[in-house]
C-alpha cells in the first residue's frame, strides 16, 4: 500500500509528538490511539504531543478518542497535550457539548512543549523542533 | 527519532463505490432467500450489474439502484424457481429464448405506449400528442390554450413524466400496491427532488418491492445535479466522505462562514455515524435549498432497526453503545432545523438544515 502519510509519531527526547494529518475515520483514529499508547510505553514517553491542527472537524467520536489517550498515558505516567485545534473546530466542540476532559490543551506544537517543560521538566534536548525557538 | 506511519486506502472509485453496497445487499438479499449458497449468488449478480450500470447511474442515485436491482435479482429467481416447479414434470426447457422476438417486443411496446396515453388526463394527452406528434411548438400550443409557454413546457414536462410512470406500469402489467407509489414513481420520474422529499420517495423505494423494480429505469435517466450530493453510507469511511461532501456543497453557496462550515460537517459526522452504528448502511443526501431563503439540507436515511424512544435518544447523556450519547443531541444543537422519524424495524431518517445568516 502506498498513499499519503495519516498520522506520525516521532520521539523528542522522552517527549513523543504524534500529528494526524488528515481527517481520520473512526476505525483508523482507534489504530492511531492504540498505536499512541503502546509508543507512550515502549519509548517510556513521559509526555505526549497531539497536533490536530490539520483536523477540519473533531466530533464526538474523535474527541472522546483524544481523552481517552490523555487517560491512558496519565495511568502510565504521561501528561498528554492536545494542540492545535482550529477555532472554528473549537466553536463546533463547545456547540456539541465536548470537551478535553483532563487533558490539556495548547495553541501550538510550541506551546505544547513548553507546558510539558513546566509540568514534566525538561528532559527533551535543548534542540527545538523548527527551529524558531519560543 | 523514529516514525509510525499510516497510509491511505485508494480513493473510491467507480468499483469501490459498488463494493461499498455489499452489506446492505447482503442484507436485503438474505433477508429474502434462506439458502446462503444462493443468497451469495444473487448478491454476486447485482453487484455485476449494478457495477454494470455504475456508468449509466447518477452517482448519487447508486444505492437506490442497488436495492432495485437486488430486489429485481430476487424476484426473477423467484419466477425462475416457479416455472421450473411448475414445468419439471416435462422434459423439455420451455423457456423464452433470449433476447425474445424483436417484433413481439415493438407490438408490446406500442401497447404500452398506447395503455399509458389513456391513462393520462384529457388535456396531458392532447398538449402530448399536440406536441410529439403533431410537432407544435411549445408558443404555438401556448397561444392555442390561452397559456404562456412556460407553463406549457411544465405542463409537458409533467405529463412525459407521467407517461413513463403509466408505460412502465403498463408494460409490466403491475398494479401499484399502494396509495403512495404512483406518487412516489411520478416524483422520481419527474426529477422533483420538493416532490421526492414530500413523499419520502428513498424510503417508500427500500420499502416497496413493485416501486424498487420500475423505479431502475426513472433513476438511470435522472440528470446529473449540482446541488444535490447523494453518498452511500456502509463503512466508517464513508462518515468521513459525507462531512466533507456536506462542507464541499454548503461552501459553494458562498453564504456560511468557516465556523457554520464546520458546524455543519460535525453534524454530518455525527448522524453519518449512527447509520453505521445501528443499522450497517443508509444514505446522506445533502441538498441546497433556496426558499426562504439559501440553506443546506441534510437527510440520513436507514431501513434499520429504528430508534424505540426518539426523545430519549435526544436527550443529552443517552447512550446505547460506548458512552457515546452525543451524537443526535449534538447535531441537534449544531443546525438550525432538526427532526427525527423512526420506527421500530423500519428504519431512522434524520432531516437537519442549516440556513444561512441564521445566526
Ligand atoms: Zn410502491
Amino acid at each position: 500500500m502506498t498513499g499519503p502519510r495519516l498520522v506520525s509519531i516521532l520521539r523528542q527526547g522522552s517527549y513523543l509528538i504524534a500529528s494526524i494529518h488528515t481527517a481520520l475515520d473512526d476505525t483508523q483514529m482507534t489504530a492511531f490511539q492504540d498505536d499512541l499508547v503502546e509508543r507512550i510505553g515502549r519509548d517510556r514517553a513521559r509526555g505526549v504531543v497531539i497536533d490536530v491542527a490539520a483536523l477540519d472537524v473533531l466530533d464526538s467520536f474523535a474527541t472522546r478518542t483524544l481523552r481517552t489517550i490523555g487517560e491512558v498515558a496519565r495511568l502510565r505516567g504521561a501528561v498528554t497535550v492536545v494542540v492545535g485545534i482550529q477555532p472554528e473546530v473549537a466553536f463546533a466542540m463547545v456547540a456539541l457539548g465536548m470537551d478535553t476532559g483532563s487533558v490539556h490543551t495548547a495553541l501550538d506544537l510550541e506551546e505544547g512543549l513548553a507546558f510539558l517543560d513546566r509540568v514534566v521538566g525538561s528532559r527533551r534536548p535543548v534542540t527545538t523542533l523548527r527551529g524558531g525557538a519560543g | 527519532m523514529e516514525a509510525a506511519e499510516y497510509v491511505a486506502e485508494s480513493p473510491a472509485g467507480g468499483p469501490d463505490a459498488v463494493a461499498a453496497l455489499l452489506p446492505m445487499v447482503r442484507r436485503i438479499v438474505a433477508a429474502r432467500v434462506a439458502d446462503a449458497t444462493a443468497a451469495e449468488d444473487l448478491v454476486q449478480e447485482t453487484l455485476v450489474r449494478v457495477l454494470t450500470a455504475s456508468g449509466r447511474v447518477e452517482p448519487g442515485m447508486l444505492e437506490p439502484y442497488a436495492i432495485a436491482t437486488a430486489r429485481n435479482v430476487v424476484a426473477t429467481s423467484w419466477r425462475e424457481q416457479d416455472r421450473q416447479r411448475r414445468n419439471q414434470h416435462r422434459v423439455v426447457d420451455l423457456r423464452v429464448p433470449d433476447p425474445p422476438d424483436g417484433e413481439l417486443l415493438a407490438a408490446e411496446e406500442r401497447s404500452a405506449v398506447a395503455e399509458a396515453l389513456t391513462r393520462l388526463s384529457e388535456r396531458d394527452r392532447q398538449a402530448l400528442l399536440e406536441h410529439e406528434v403533431s410537432g407544435r411548438d411549445t408558443r404555438a400550443l401556448a397561444t392555442e390554450l390561452g397559456s404562456t409557454a412556460g407553463a406549457v413546457a411544465a405542463q409537458l414536462h409533467r405529463a412525459r413524466a407521467r407517461l413513463r410512470v403509466e408505460y412502465l406500469l403498463a408494460r409490466d402489467r403491475v398494479e401499484p400496491p399502494t396509495e403512495r407509489c404512483r406518487p412516489v414513481l411520478f416524483a422520481l420520474s419527474s426529477g422533483d427532488r420538493r416532490r421526492q422529499r414530500e413523499v419520502d420517495a428513498g424510503r417508500h423505494l427500500l420499502e416497496c418491492d413493485v416501486c424498487a423494480t420500475l423505479s431502475q429505469p426513472l433513476l438511470e435517466r435522472a440528470p446529473q445535479r449540482d446541488d444535490e450530493v447523494r453518498i452511500a453510507i456502509g463503512a466508517d469511511a464513508d462518515v468521513v466522505a459525507a462531512r466533507q461532501a456536506a462542507r464541499d456543497l454548503a461552501g459553494r453557496l458562498g453564504c456560511f462562514s468557516a465556523t457554520d462550515l464546520t458546524l455543519i460537517a460535525t453534524a454530518v459526522s455525527e448522524v453519518t455515524r449512527n447509520i453505521v452504528k445501528f443499522a450497517g448502511s443508509g444514505e446522506v443526501v445533502v441538498e441546497v435549498l433556496d426558499h426562504p431563503r439559501k440553506g443546506v439540507q441534510v437527510t440520513a436515511r436507514d431501513a434499520g432497526p429504528g430508534i424505540p424512544d426518539v426523545e430519549r435518544a435526544l436527550q443529552d447523556g443517552y447512550s446505547t453503545y460506548a458512552g457515546l450519547g452525543l451524537g443526535l443531541p449534538g447535531a441537534r444543537r449544531l443546525m438550525d432545523e432538526f427532526a427525527i422519524a423512526s420506527e421500530v424495524g423500519r428504519g431512522t431518517t434524520v432531516t437537519m438544515t442549516r440556513w444561512c445568516g441564521q445566526r
